[in-house]
């Protein structure tokens, strides 16, 4: 028996006992709410991403049409292989397998296989033929998923237009990357819940989210002068030595454009493959610059001095000005005097007296000084802005370079005069090809442009893209003068290789010498359109570092000509004499 | 003549106190474990062993074992096993080894069993252990009497159980089992002396050691190593959830998912492998995943009513050596709930403990019995009008 003296401790000792007990379990009751009620959701989700296996299905990207229909951009059918960890009964064989047909180092495949995850992907784009050769060893454990692969038809045409997809699919550069939510689609998933070993549980049944195919993307280029500007610019390189050869053609209009060739082009289903005469041990970081060159659109991603094209630019804004008119007067001793220098004219024996018209022709640097100084950097430095030169064009495509311009304060005499003929800045063809067609087509910049319309899969329009325009950067009367000097250039000025018969054709030359000067280098180029009167195509060919004759009028303009005398009659544009004879 | 005798009768079924709250209890305990342990087991059960009951029935079978052997040992007076005491501790003592020798049975990568010939069931010598130090230090606080008081007393009564729990350590690499029988005896030797500060101290100085055991842990010291990383992976198991954290996050990830109602009976998502030893120490979180909140303070209540009870036939016992029988019992059933209630919601660094009466584990629950018919047999001896 419990004396009572001692009874009364023992049960003060078994009291706090059961007291303390109960306090502990009741805390631990209250960090069970913490983490039933505040923190369900952050658990359940986890335990729901552990559960359920998700195999995406994958949406087929949207096409890229040419302006007639032709598909530029289509897709193929390939394999992805995946390998499930848990599925997996014989590793070595799955190993062994899985690095001989996909040609992947052992430690690579090893490394996916032994992985501890619901599902790893060994490769994809794997061509459908050997995709069913894996799946003909039936490995247990190994997955051969179809889905698409981009595949471009034409190969190397437009290569740095349209752009590329990696390996999920996505844009890369390009349109393919300006466009990709248009293109991309929304993916599907199937998602199946599975216990530990990743067996799938019939009871709990599967969740299906079906994919959304990619729309389709019409673009204004036309397939046949792409690939006919594309042969121009290859015979312009190799018979020049060149080293790029960039030709762009637009319709001043509305600013669609109807080709953008950058050789050398580079195979779009090949893109990883590096130019000839790469050297072979090449870093991984040289060889990621070397690809990024070979990708990049010289068009809208680089700049260079314009030169004589730029004079197009100089001659509107002194028109509009009224600070010289076509009948104005000038004489060239060969030189010209600004501040403390004497530049020089390409002729160094001067052109002697001339009207504004003929120093347009010959391309007279001292005329375009004089009518630069005349009209002061002030002016000068707000027609360049009004044009919209330093905006950028707003072409869909990615990374277009801005404008690399003196800042007014800047700029004094010698430099306004260097710029009045299209030296010491430095532009993006693409923005000289714009700046120019806003010039001659009545004084309305346009956005240059590929984007004209998605469609959906059977056809119907979804979406018609709209493009800004700003009206009246010069006069109807100052654009429809530019016009027709510009049309003396080609016909009888330095600009006349690009004449094409039966054709009213307008256009500059421009040669100019790359920094740093006195190198050798020089860019020959030629900008042209037609018809004159009613400009409906414009163009632009840049020969970069030609060998031998490096004259724009020689080499450029030429190019341009071949161009016309084709995809005018291809446009419908009526020649001239027939008009005339028909009137 | 018939009235004398039916109030004799009456008289004799009264006098004496069984206690059929307790028996309901631990009755309500054993059927929802086995309900659970069938639903937690099921599907790994028949992936191993192509039956889904697998597990369900060899618990069974040691159910009944246990109420058999509960009732028998409810129905000896309790002194009966006074004898036995120092027999008690050195058959524990013996027993112990014995998982090295061919009688072992190594599972779960420890070796923590020992086949009994002739039965073949698997006893863990742990739950003997347990049993025999509260027989044990039950008798010798008898036997000392005032001299638990002493310091002499209290460091002896210390000292115990420490062999025990060395062997159970060292031998059987099972720290839990080890902190279990000191716990209990230490929730005894506190009971039957009126010291506090002592005990003060003591838990102060575990507290301190737990705290620079963590400080070292923290600190990048590799002291400690195994138990080094589960204490990382108690501090952030979302840290390393494939390694040690692994069990821990699967049991955080039912208890999630469990919410306060519970995804209902039978509809966990983690028993289905994901979570290791589903129906053994992990067995209270497919309870909050099923169940969920409401099913979870269910079963700590029972625990506390469990407690209370015990308390209650402690303070009533008839005489020092039941009230330390029950105290020692009630001390294994509260350190074992509560430390393994503390691992699965990952308050405590994870150590495989089982939940009394309801995980899967048939020794376990054989001797949780016996002992629950020792304090049954302290409560039948309960005089009423001591009430």
């Amino acid at each position: 028996m419990l004396t009572d003296n001692n009874r009364i401790f023992h049960r003060k000792k078994i009291l706090t006992v059961f007291v303390l007990c109960t306090v502990i379990l009741l805390a631990l009751f209250g960090r069970l709410i913490y983490l039933c009620v505040f923190q369900a959701e952050h658990y359940s989700q986890m335990a729901t991403q552990l559960h359920e296996r998700e195999r995406s299905i994958k949406a087929a990207r949207g096409r890229i049409l040419d302006r007639n229909g032709k598909v530029l951009a289509d897709n193929r059918t390939v394999c992805t292989v995946s390998v499930i960890h848990n599925q997996v009964k014989d590793p070595e064989q799955v190993i062994e397998v899985l690095s001989r047909e996909l040609g992947l180092s052992e430690e690579y495949v090893r490394a996916r296989v032994e992985k501890y995850s619901s599902m790893e992907r060994v490769k994809s784009n794997v061509e459908k033929t050997l995709g069913d050769r894996i799946r003909e060893y039936d490995l247990e454990g190994v997955k051969v998923d179809e889905d698409y692969r981009r595949y471009y038809p034409y190969e190397e045409l437009a290569s740095k237009v349209l752009g590329f997809t990696g390996g999920d699919n996505q844009g890369i550069i390009g349109l393919e990357v300006k466009y990709e939510e248009v293109l991309k689609g929304t993916p599907g998933s199937i998602l199946t819940v599975t216990d530990a070993a990743g067996l799938e549980m019939e009871a709990a049944g599967e969740r299906r989210v079906e994919p959304v195919n990619g729309n389709d993307l019409v673009i204004s280029m036309d397939m046949n002068i792409q690939s006919y500007a594309t042969q121009l610019a290859a015979q312009a390189m190799a018979a020049k030595q060149a080293d790029s050869v960039s030709i762009l053609v637009m319709n001043p209009q509305n600013g669609e454009m109807l080709a953008m060739v950058n050789v050398p082009e580079f195979d779009l289903n090949d893109p990883y493959r590096l130019p000839e005469g790469a050297p072979a041990d090449l870093s991984e970081q040289e060889r990621q610059d070397l690809l990024n060159a070979m990708w990049r659109n010289g068009c809208i991603n680089d700049t260079y001095e314009p030169g004589s094209t730029f004079k197009i630019i100089t001659a509107a804004a002194g028109l509009e000005e009224g600070v010289v008119t076509p009948e104005s007067t000038f004489s060239c001793p060969g030189y010209i005097v600004v501040d403390d220098r004497r530049i020089r004219c390409h002729k160094t024996a001067g052109h002697g007296s001339q009207d504004f018209v003929h120093a347009t022709m010959n391309s007279c640097n001292p005329v375009f000084i004089t009518v630069g100084l005349r009209l002061g950097v002030e002016r000068y430095y707000s027609y360049f802005e009004r044009f919209g030169l330093k905006k950028k064009t707003g072409i869909d495509l990615p990374g277009e370079a801005g404008t690399i311009m003196h800042r007014m304060e800047d700029m004094g005499n010698v430099e306004l005069a260097t710029v009045a003929f299209g030296q010491s800045f430095q532009i993006t063809p693409v923005q000289l090809l714009t700046t120019a067609a806003s010039i001659v087509n009545g004084g309305r910049r346009v956005t240059p442009h590929f984007g004209v319309r998605t469609l959906d899969e059977d056809g119907n329009t979804l979406e018609d893209f709209s493009y800004p325009v700003e009206k009246g950067i010069v006069s109807e009367e100052t654009s429809a003068q530019m016009r027709s000097i510009l049309e003396m250039v080609v016909s009888e000025g330095s600009g006349k290789n690009g004449a094409v018969e039966g054709f009213r054709v307008g256009g500059k030359t421009a040669t100019s010498q790359t920094l740093p000067r006195g190198s050798g280098r020089y860019i020959a180029s030629f900008i042209g359109f037609a018809p004159a009167d009613d400009p409906q195509v414009m163009a632009l060919a840049i020969v970069n570092n030609p060998q031998g004759v490096y004259y724009g009028g020689q080499v450029a303009a030429p190019i341009v000509r071949q161009l016309f005398e084709n995809i005018l009659p291809y446009l419908g544009i009526k020649e001239y004499n027939l008009d005339n004879e028909q009137s | 003549m018939a009235s004398r005798s039916a109030a004799r009768r009456k008289k004799e079924q009264s006098e004496y106190f069984f206690d059929y709250s307790l028996l309901f209890i631990v009755l309500f305990l054993l059927g929802f474990g086995l309900v659970m342990i069938y639903s937690a087991s099921s599907y790994e059960a028949y992936q191993s062993y192509q039956d889904q009951a697998y597990y369900l029935k060899k618990q069974l079978v040691a159910v009944i074992l246990g109420l058999v052997a509960m009732i028998a040992v409810a129905n000896i007076p309790y002194h009966f096993w006074e004898r036995f005491y120092l027999a008690g501790y050195l058959v524990s003592m013996a027993i112990i080894p014995l998982v090295l020798t061919p009688l072992g049975v190594k599972s779960h990568g420890a070796r923590r069993w020992i086949e009994v010939p002739v039965i073949g069931l698997n006893l863990q010598p742990a739950e003997v252990a347990k049993l025999g130090m509260i027989l044990f230090l039950a008798t010798m606080v008898c036997k000392m009497g005032k001299n638990v008081r002493t310091m002499k007393g209290f460091l002896l009564m210390v000292a115990f159980p420490l062999p025990i729990a060395l062997e159970i350590y060292l031998i059987t690499d099972n720290l839990s089992s080890a902190i279990i029988v000191l716990g209990i005896s230490v929730l005894m030797v506190f009971v039957a002396s009126p010291d506090y500060k002592k005990f003060l101290i003591m838990g102060g100085a575990v507290v301190a050691l737990a705290a620079l055991a963590v400080f070292l842990v923290v600190s990048g010291s590799d002291f400690l190593k195994f138990r080094g990383g589960r204490i990382q992976a108690w501090l952030d198991p979302e840290s390393d959830l494939l390694g040690v954290g692994f069990q821990t996050m699967q049991a955080l990830y039912a208890i999630g998912s469990g919410g306060i109602w519970g995804k209902g009976l039978g509809q966990s998502m983690q028993k289905l492998s994901f979570l290791p030893e589903a129906q053994n120490d992990m067995i209270f979180s497919i309870i909050c995943e099923e169940l969920g909140l409401f099913g979870a303070i269910a079963i700590i209540l029972m625990f506390i009513m469990l407690l209370w009870r015990m308390m209650v036939i402690a303070n009533n016992a008839p005489d020092l050596f039941g009230a330390m029988l029950v105290v020692g019992v009630m001390g294994h059933i509260a350190i074992q709930a509560i430390l393994n209630i503390a691992v699965v919601t990952n308050s405590i660094p994870n150590t495989g403990i089982s939940l009394p009466f309801i995980s899967y584990g048939g020794s376990s629950v054989m001797f949780l019995l016996a002992e629950i018919g020792l304090v049954l047999s302290v409560a039948k001896r309960i005089q009423l009008k001591e009430l």
